[in-house]
């Protein structure tokens, strides 16, 4: 399931985009999940049909990689720490490996949807 | 209006005979307009093959090289097959679904052993749509991972568990008649260890092989030339003309052999001989077919057929008679299916029809009767849809011609009861390919039948004797025969059949002495020679050697081991033979020794073995 952004009406506008870096910048690291080894897309909420069938089309190592680092999250938080900043996830590693495919589930959706609710026109 | 009582009797009789009239016209006009045989021509480089009987519906179908008989790894033709109308670059597998829905048309996809099948029924005027439906089917389809795991693999399970006896035992039929190739079996059973070898990269690779304009062949039912010229060259140019790899396309070899499988729930018995090949000019056989047919034509009757009479004969069982015409090979095979106890009567009571035919017990009524079968399945099954398309389409990938049905039906009216009768005299002589699927204490072994499986070996030992006396051994230190300082042993291969003999001499000169050979005049010679014997090497480690056995012993264990295993009359016949056949003599210094009876001396010797404990 995807959150509704505006990141695409941002990175059309070079001058916004420019102004609004830096503050996303500061929040991405505010939030606090790089400092716990994690990724953007580790904290999609799993408890859906959707995001449950994206997780099962994630590659086998993706997959492994994220249950690591959602475990290694959980045992800093009970311990209330955070990774020594050499483990902290960097800005290039924080990529979106899950949207990708919730994109395309929502795609796939939407044109189900469209298909069963269409109107035929005969032609003749 | 005109009440009936109006009407004269003439006026009735007259009106009937018009009636009678427009029915008989109509029965004319329809025998007049026969289905065309396919068209073959070539549309932008793809082969196309095309018949127009103007009716309102079309099917179009690409066959393509990509049978079994061709995938690289097992299980790749399936997976291909299973991912034919799935996501392509344009749209979505929904989306082609809904679609053709929405035309009321129909998909499906299929294989043989040979030709991968992408068939399109649909109305005759959605013939732009579909063709261009399947040239993205072959281009440009996606092989997703998702889509493997979520919609084919299950597919592949569920069809994987309903392979039953019947087409297990065609698939060990062929694969023991043809090994590799076309011996790959049609659907992998939930046994057969394709995982390793099926995903969908190996699909996609295999793909790129399979689909390339030389691979394929269009084939149209009730299309017109002109729609198939003008969309066709349009719609199939991204297909690839070469594929980047060539497909494995080794000739098919005949090799026969039984293969027995125990299975649960089902029996099925497959009694395989060579037949005919596609396009083969072998009418006989499709006569032989009609002949031994096994399906009745007519109700409540076994009928002609020699088949359905010996299934009659065995209430629960049912057979028929088939002809797998391949490019290069084909299978004449005759399959029965039931309880087992009524499968093996059955199988019984076939191969003596068959051997019946072999002996020229065939009436001219039943020739008849056999060659107007045979006519009808051809012709049959060139204008059914389904039969006919696939068998156009394998002709034309493989360089063949589509089938010439005029031609084909004059052949089949030439056979006659002595081509038939040295027809099936050739199959029972030639070796038979026999798989036994199911209850396998009841089912029988192709020996009981009757039949010559490949694997010879007994049978041949029931007919000849290998006589063994005397060959020179330099390096095999044998304790019967130690001279001083010398050793003079020998083997002499004496055989009635001379191809025994030669595999024999092969066998001497390949295994016992490398650098001596044995005589080639083997038959009943003996031939000595003394030598200066080094001492043995301790390198040669021979079972029978490290189990402490003699070569005498050794080879006397596997003589008696093989009779042993020999049937009942046989066995005694050839236990006969060994005890009177089987001398030696010792030879020292270039002196024969005393004679001795083999069979004494190993008797003697296994006396002494048992008294020392030893492990002969």
């Amino acid at each position: 399931m995807t959150a509704p952004s505006l990141y695409n009406a941002v990175v059309k506008r070079p001058w916004l985009l420019k102004l609004l870096q830096p503050v996303a910048n500061w929040y991405t690291n505010a939030a606090g999940y790089r400092q716990m080894g994690l990724r953007a897309d580790d904290l999609i909420s799993e408890e859906n049909e959707t995001v449950l069938k994206a997780l099962r089309r994630l590659p086998p190592k993706e997959s492994y990689d994220r249950v690591y680092r959602i475990r290694r999250a959980t045992q800093l938080s009970l311990q209330h720490k955070i990774l020594p900043r050499s483990e902290w996830t960097k800005p290039e590693e924080d990529v979106p490996y899950l949207t990708p495919i919730l994109e395309q589930l929502a795609a796939e959706a939407k044109e189900r949807e469209a298909l069963d609710t269409m109107t035929v026109l005969k032609k003749h | 209006m005109i009440c009936r009582p109006a009407l004269t009797r003439g006026s009735q009789l007259a009106l009937r005979r018009q009636g009678a009239a427009k029915l008989a016209r109509r029965g004319f006009a329809a025998v007049a307009s026969p289905k065309a045989s396919y068209e073959p021509t070539t549309i932008g480089d793809v082969k196309v093959a095309s018949r127009d009987d103007g009716g309102p519906t079309t099917r179009l179908a690409v066959v393509a090289k990509a049978g079994t008989r061709y995938e690289p790894l097992p299980g790749l033709t399936v997976g291909l097959e299973e991912f034919a109308f799935k996501n392509t670059q344009k749209r979505s597998a929904l989306r082609i679904t809904r679609e053709t829905e929405l035309l009321g048309g129909q998909l499906s996809s299929y294989h043989t052993r040979e030709a991968l099948v992408l068939q399109a029924n649909f109305l005759r005027e959605d013939l732009p749509y579909f063709v261009e439906l399947l040239g993205e089917v072959l281009s440009q389809t996606r092989y997703t991972t998702h889509e493997y795991h979520e919609e084919v693999e299950d597919v592949i399970h569920a069809k994987q568990a309903k392979v039953d006896a019947a087409a297990v035992a065609l698939d060990a039929a062929h694969s023991v008649a043809f090994h590799t190739g076309l011996g790959a079996p049609l659907y992998p059973t939930p046994s057969t260890p394709i995982s390793s070898y099926l995903n969908e990269h190996s699909v996609a690779a295999f793909a790129e092989a399979a689909y390339s304009k030389s691979n394929i062949a269009v084939i149209a039912d009730g299309a017109s030339q002109a729609g198939l010229s003008k969309w066709i060259e349009p719609f199939f140019q991204a297909v690839p003309a070469q594929s980047p790899s060539p497909l494995n396309t080794a000739a098919s070899k005949y090799y026969g052999g039984e293969q027995r499988i125990a299975r649960l729930g089902g029996n099925s018995v497959v009694i395989a001989f060579p037949g005919a090949a596609l396009g083969a000019n072998q009418p006989e056989i499709a006569v032989l077919v009609g002949l031994l047919g096994g399906e009745s034509t007519i109700k409540w009757s076994p009928g002609f057929s020699l088949l359905s009479k010996a299934a009659a004969a065995a209430p629960g069982a049912s057979a028929k008679a088939i002809n797998f015409a391949y490019s290069d090979a084909g299978l004449l095979a005759i399959q029965i299916n039931g309880q087992a106890k009524a499968v093996r009567k059955a199988a019984e009571e076939s191969v003596k029809a068959l051997k019946s035919v072999a002996e020229g017990g065939v009436s001219k009524e039943n020739l008849v009767k056999a060659i107007a079968k045979a006519k009808f399945n051809l012709l049959s099954a060139s204008e059914a849809s389904g039969t006919g398309l696939v068998l156009t389409g394998s002709s034309l990938i493989h360089g063949g011609q589509p089938l010439q049905v005029a031609e084909s039906v004059k052949a089949l009216e030439g056979v006659t009861a002595d081509k038939l009768k040295t027809a099936a005299k050739t199959l029972l002589e030639g070796k038979a390919s026999v798989a036994a699927v199911g209850d396998l204490h009841v089912l029988p072994f192709a020996e009981e039948l009757g039949l010559r499986p490949s694997a010879a070996v007994d049978s041949r030992l029931a007919h000849h004797t290998v006589h063994i006396v005397i060959l020179h051994l330099t390096h095999f230190p044998l304790s019967v025969c130690h001279g001083e300082g010398t050793i003079t042993i020998g083997i002499c291969v004496w055989s009635r059949d001379s191809e025994l003999g030669g595999a024999c001499r092969l066998f001497a000169s390949r295994f016992l002495a490398p650098r001596k050979r044995a005589h080639p005049e083997s038959r009943s010679h003996c031939e000595t020679k003394s030598v200066n014997r080094p001492a043995p090497t301790a390198k040669m480690t021979f079972a029978w050697k490290a189990a402490g056995l003699t070569y005498n012993r050794y080879l006397a264990v596997a003589a008696r081991v093989v009779r042993r295993s020999l049937k009942e009359d046989k066995r005694l016949a050839a236990e006969r033979r060994g005890q009177q056949d089987l001398r030696f003599a010792k030879w020292s210094n270039g002196k024969q020794g005393e004679i001795k009876n083999l069979a004494e001396a190993n008797a003697q010797a296994a006396v002494e073995s048992a008294a020392t404990g030893g492990t002969a």
